[in-house]
């Protein structure tokens, strides 16, 4: 863009070679700039511009006053937030899920990549493709509603399963302990398929002459696999590896709401139920921009690190 | 050996998974009564469309479905153009400032001013209740933008693209010509998933727009399952609101067959698409 | 290439504009202030009394949240007839309920509200907030002028002024009213299958052991006679509903329900009694764990989702139905209601029920209103008897009509639709009551919903001796911003505290021998503090 170019103009005079050479680079992809400045324009106009609307967190929020003549209150909705009652099982159930749902739920896709890749039946491939990201349509009321069915303590299929085996019915939902891997589990099937989307096209872009090479070199397909594909889409893995951890503390909401009682809900209240639940009483913008806040600062931070444990650990990284 | 384990594991998860989609489909088509009392496993019971009807016999279906369909396809289109915007430059290794752009693209997926602000421009930029309102705020997304950095870092070899240089081509060129045409796989994922947020969303509308016949499939769909849920303000109520409510049990199956129907065929179709010219892609290479 | 640079340069101005303005708009905001309420009563040609409201022609603009999405409001009967009847034209902009919240909120955020919200659903918090910063214009003078029906309802009926008067001493807004003769719309003790009782030929329960007596007796006699186990005795959705059924019986919720946490010290007449801190309430969690112990409720009961209680009531099989009118919801007339019970120290009393106040901000004046004046009257018409029947019934001979004496049905064309339109669809196309989101009062004359049901009037009949009387019940209490500021902390996890330990009590997962415990940990959570709170607002309360 015209302003980036004039900011490296102006500023050094061009005396040593590697400045030409800088500034001679930038010169020449200047086409690169113009490609990229209506999305950056897009940016700065869709969400820099409302940005300001930060400070909300830090005020308190009149409608008469608008944004900027409300008054300033620092750090007092922060403050009540930390001082709940509930405010170290709330960071904690967050925490606790977010990083479960990346131990089991971040392997899977790429398993099942792997798994589609190898398989050369054409149509079964489409076949089990096809259902398997079928889920990710459904809306969360009716997942919880069917896990909520299969794991009735009545008749639910796994009750009665257990029974078959001679055990005791379980009543999974009222059960602290079940929460998380309900909803990790309930989560890993919804999304698997979909997110197996990304890997496949990344595995799609291996060259197949590296195959070939290995199995005239007499490799079985375990060890091409490890050795050819995985490292073939370590990018893409690290690249998504990083943007998941980014976002640990935004977990899906409604999901939650749906399966939380009274019963499970030292596991299952998160902080955003939380604000839900203190909102009813009271429409109040402020606080809830304060925790969404916390929560942001929180995984930009989280992302800025793993980010650069990345790079130095061998090359992929957002930046 | 190898084959039978891949073969029996992607079976299981097959059945794992569609089993619950059999179900929908099945309750979509069920007695009400039979789903809440958990008593559908396989097949419908109390055969019924009613669910189905209840949904077509809203007006502004039809509407609706056009509604979405545009603005799945102008939107999709934008988006597409504005990810592979930024993601070649950005996959570029001389391009001076990537780090920089990458970083005040990222800063924008977790921090934002909120719902006030962002109404505010919206507002003030005239595009309420417009058909603008649905494209442009959403025109690109940086996850996406990162994912087909990624793959062009990844797939596009450079020399190719150093290749070119030489040949005379220009940046605009290069990317045309040699780089998009071996990005199908990525191009094809892009698509989808955008064409799934679009096809999906709701939110923008419910916010931004007033006048009914604007509204998407999805906000028109909602209607109908929102009347169903009891509102705690509220305590005089008629008998057939109430068995509304029970209704409602049947038409959430029935709605969700209906809203995704086109978005689930959609990837086949891209896929055959894509195939064919990776092939191409993979000959010339 | 050239048209990229273009569109680059252009796209930062808009940028630089767009943020120019949207700082411009929001300073613009603070003319919040009282300029356009000037009640210099009079002007703008108002009648005092009578129709039309005003002689010449008006246009006042409106934001309403409705049930039925695909309602055209410009276009129905019912606004139309009372725009030729009062010479005022509403701009309506409609809303269904879904995002009534958001989008109203937003509308306030934007600065471009209307003149008036009707059926917008603010809660109390919020009229308080709106009210203080001048969004919403006081009402009390103008509904001593102009609202000669809604003033007679609040002299007859104290604790309605009461209610809607925020901490300030002002109103800011009109509620939905619930007739208290209407008793029917209060309360319902829960409903038992009679069938069920003759076939194990056991009386309806007076006390608390004849109550669980008869729970074990649907559990284990097979009273559907078809030799499986599969009766649920109490089929409840969550444990709310029982306990508000028992807490009468252990003199527990004495003020009602409408501030559910609190009621009046017996021991201390007008002092505040956290309810679930008392050691009535130990008791009538000792009573209902014991319950939950001998398996007379079930397992699931904090977890079970409704429909699957609804769907058992649909196959017959509960015995005590904790919802309302099993005639409404199932077809099902098998049903009556159980008596209240006596309790342990010889408390016989029936106490979850609300004040007669439903939604308190229907309808409000923004500081954007033209004539409020006009507009209160346009209101108060729908308090009157006339306007309670015009709004619920419609047009006589049209859409209702009157019999000898003096009861009123719909037509058949409403009531018994050839086209298969539900009573909510046939009367949707003329009137907007269907949904119950709106302002006004709810008389059983005139109402002709579940809750007018023959089998619902007779359950709360036959209760009524034992229900607290309308002027016993307190209502929603109101608080100031910084008294809303701590209950929406403190408050919020005392509640949860609450809410969560009173089912792991029942359930068995705590143990009442605890119970010290428990106190103690409510303590520390700032029970004193939110006692306090309530109490100021029981004051204020009283003295208005």
């Amino acid at each position: 863009m015209a302003m980036l170019q004039q900011e490296h103009v102006g500023r050094k005079p061009l005396k040593s070679t590697a400045r030409i050479s800088r500034f001679s680079k930038i010169l020449r992809n200047w086409q690169l700039y113009v490609m990229i400045s209506p999305v950056l324009a897009y940016y700065i106009l869709f969400h820099y511009v409302p940005m300001y609307g930060i400070q909300i967190a830090f005020k308190d929020f009149r409608i008469n006053k608008g944004i900027w003549d409300s008054p300033w209150v620092g750090l007092k909705h922060f403050d009540r937030f930390f001082h709940s009652f509930f405010f170290e099982r709330l960071i904690f159930n967050t925490i606790e899920l977010g990083l479960y749902l990346i131990v089991i739920g971040f392997p899977i896709p790429i398993l099942l990549a792997l798994l589609l890749n190898e398989a050369k039946a054409e149509r079964f491939k489409k076949f089990v493709q096809t259902i398997t990201y079928a889920p990710h349509f459904l809306s969360t009321v009716v997942v919880v509603g069917m896990m909520m069915i299969f794991l009735n303590p009545r008749y639910g299929l796994v009750n009665q399963f257990i029974g078959a085996l001679g055990g005791d019915t379980v009543n999974f939902m009222a059960n602290p302990s079940w929460f998380k891997t309900l909803y990790v589990l309930s989560d890993v099937w919804q999304t698997m398929g979909w997110s197996s989307i990304i890997y496949l096209a990344a595995l799609g872009g291996i060259d197949t002459q590296l195959h070939e090479a290995a199995r005239v070199d007499g490799a079985s397909r375990i060890r091409r696999i490890w050795h050819i594909n995985l490292p073939g889409i370590r990018p893409t893995i690290v690249i998504l590896l990083i943007l998941n951890l980014g976002s640990v503390m935004a977990i899906g909401f409604e999901k939650v709401l749906l399966m939380q009682n009274n019963l499970n809900l030292a596991s299952s209240d998160i902080i955003d139920t939380y604000v839900y639940r203190s909102g009813i009483l009271d429409a109040n913008y402020s606080f809830s921009a304060a925790i969404g806040l916390f929560s942001a600062v929180i995984n930009f931070l989280l992302l800025v690190l793993v980010n650069a444990v990345a790079r130095r650990a061998g090359g992929t990284s957002l930046w | 050996m190898f084959n039978i384990v891949v073969y029996s594991l992607l079976s299981l998860v097959a059945l794992c998974v569609l089993y619950p989609l059999v179900y929908v489909v099945s309750a979509s088509f069920s007695d009400p009564q039979y789903i809440m009392g958990g008593e559908i496993w396989l097949w419908p019971k109390g055969m019924t469309v009613d669910s189905y009807a209840s949904i077509f016999k809203n007006d502004a279906i039809v509407r609706g479905f056009l509604n979405t369909l545009l603005y799945t396809a102008a939107g999709t289109g934008l988006n597409l153009v504005m990810t592979i915007l930024a993601a070649y430059p950005l996959s570029r290794s001389d391009f001076a400032g990537r780090n920089l752009f990458m970083g005040v693209m990222v800063f924008t997926m977790f921090f934002g001013g909120g719902l006030i602000p962002t109404y505010l421009l919206i507002k003030n930029l005239h595009l309420l209740n417009t058909f603008w309102v649905m494209i442009l705020p959403g025109a690109v997304s940086v996850w996406n933008i990162i994912i087909m950095r990624t793959y062009f870092q990844q797939s596009i070899p450079a020399e190719m693209q150093e290749a070119a240089v030489i040949d005379g081509c220009s940046n605009f060129q290069t990317l045309i010509r040699i780089v998009l045409p071996l990005s199908m796989p990525i191009i094809a994922v892009t698509v989808l998933y955008y064409a799934v947020g679009h096809w999906n969303a709701f939110f923008n509308a419910l916010l931004y727009l007033s006048d009914r016949k604007q509204f998407p499939l999805q906000l028109i769909l909602r209607e109908i399952l929102i009347q169903g849920q009891t509102d705690e303000m509220v305590r005089a109520s008629t008998e057939s609101a109430i068995k509304q409510q029970r209704a409602v049990e049947g038409i959430k199956y029935a709605v969700l067959v209906v809203a995704n129907i086109p978005m689930f065929l959609l990837y086949p179709f891209l896929q055959r698409y894509c195939v064919k010219v990776i092939m191409v892609g993979a000959i010339k290479g | 290439m050239i048209i990229g640079k273009r569109q680059a340069k252009g796209a930062l101005a808009l940028a630089l504009t767009a943020a120019m303005l949207a700082a411009c708009s929001n300073n613009g905001n603070g003319g919040g202030s009282a300029e356009a309420g000037g009640s210099k009563g009079e002007d703008a040609g108002i009648e005092a009394s009578g129709f039309p409201i005003v002689k010449d022609k008006i246009e006042v603009s409106g934001f309403a949240g409705k049930f039925f999405a695909n309602v055209d409001w410009s276009h129905l009967k019912l606004w139309q007839e009372y725009e030729k009847k009062t010479n005022i034209h509403m701009n309506w902009e409609t809303v269904q309920k879904d995002g009534l919240k958001e989008k109203r909120n937003l509308l306030l955020a934007g600065g471009n509200y209307p003149e008036v919200f009707y059926a917008s659903s603010f809660s109390r918090s919020e009229v308080v907030k709106y009210g203080e910063q001048g969004v919403f214009l006081p009402l009390n003078d103008l509904i001593d002028k102009y609202a000669p029906n809604f003033k007679a309802i609040m002299d007859k009926y104290p604790s309605i002024k009461q209610g809607i008067t925020m901490p300030d001493g002002n109103i800011y807004s009109l509620p939905v009213i619930y007739d208290p003769d209407f008793r029917s719309v209060f309360f319902n003790t829960p409903w038992v299958r009679t069938e069920w009782l003759q076939k194990l030929g056991i009386q309806e329960p007076q006390d608390l052991d004849q109550f669980k007596a008869m729970l074990k007796a649907f559990k284990t006699g097979d009273p559907n006679g078809n030799g499986k186990p599969d009766e649920i005795a109490w089929g409840g959705t969550g444990t709310a509903g029982l306990m508000g059924y028992l807490k009468g019986s252990f003199g527990l919720n004495n003020r009602g329900a409408a501030n559910p946490y609190v009621d009046e010290d017996p021991a201390n007449k007008g002092k505040i009694r956290f309810v679930a801190a008392a050691p009535e309430y130990k008791k009538l969690l000792e009573y209902v764990h014991g319950l939950y112990a001998d398996g007379l409720i079930e397992k699931d009961i904090a977890s079970v989702k409704a429909e699957e209680i609804d769907a058992k009531g649909t196959a017959g099989l509960l015995g005590v139905v904790d919802n309302v009118d099993p005639v409404a919801i199932y077809n099902d007339n098998g049903y009556v209601g159980l008596p209240v019970l006596k309790g342990p120290d010889g408390e016989r009393m029936y106490t979850y029920l609300g004040a007669p106040l439903g939604g308190i901000a229907q309808f409000v004046l923004t500081d954007k209103a033209k004539n409020p004046e006009a507009m209160i009257r346009w209101m108060d018409y729908f308090y009157g008897d006339e306007g309670i029947k015009n709004f619920f019934m419609g047009w006589k001979d049209d859409t209702y009509k009157e019999n000898a004496d003096g009861s009123v049905e719909y037509v058949d064309d409403m009531a018994k639709n050839k086209d298969g339109l539900s009573l909510d669809q046939a009367v949707s196309r003329y009137l907007i009551w269907p949904g119950g989101l709106y302002p006004g009062y709810v008389k059983e004359k005139y109402f002709k919903g579940a809750e007018a049901l023959p089998t619902s009037v007779a359950n709360s009949k036959k209760a009524d001796p034992y229900v607290l009387k309308p002027d016993a019940v307190w209502p929603g209490f109101s608080f100031t911003a910084e008294e809303q500021e701590v209950l929406s902390t403190v408050g919020t996890d005392i509640q949860t505290y609450v809410d969560e330990m009173r089912d792991k009590f029942i359930v068995g997962d705590a143990k009442l021998g605890d119970w010290d415990s428990y106190v103690s940990t409510l303590d520390g959570m700032g029970l004193k503090q939110y006692i306090e709170i309530y109490q100021a607002a029981l004051d204020r309360n009283n003295k208005n």
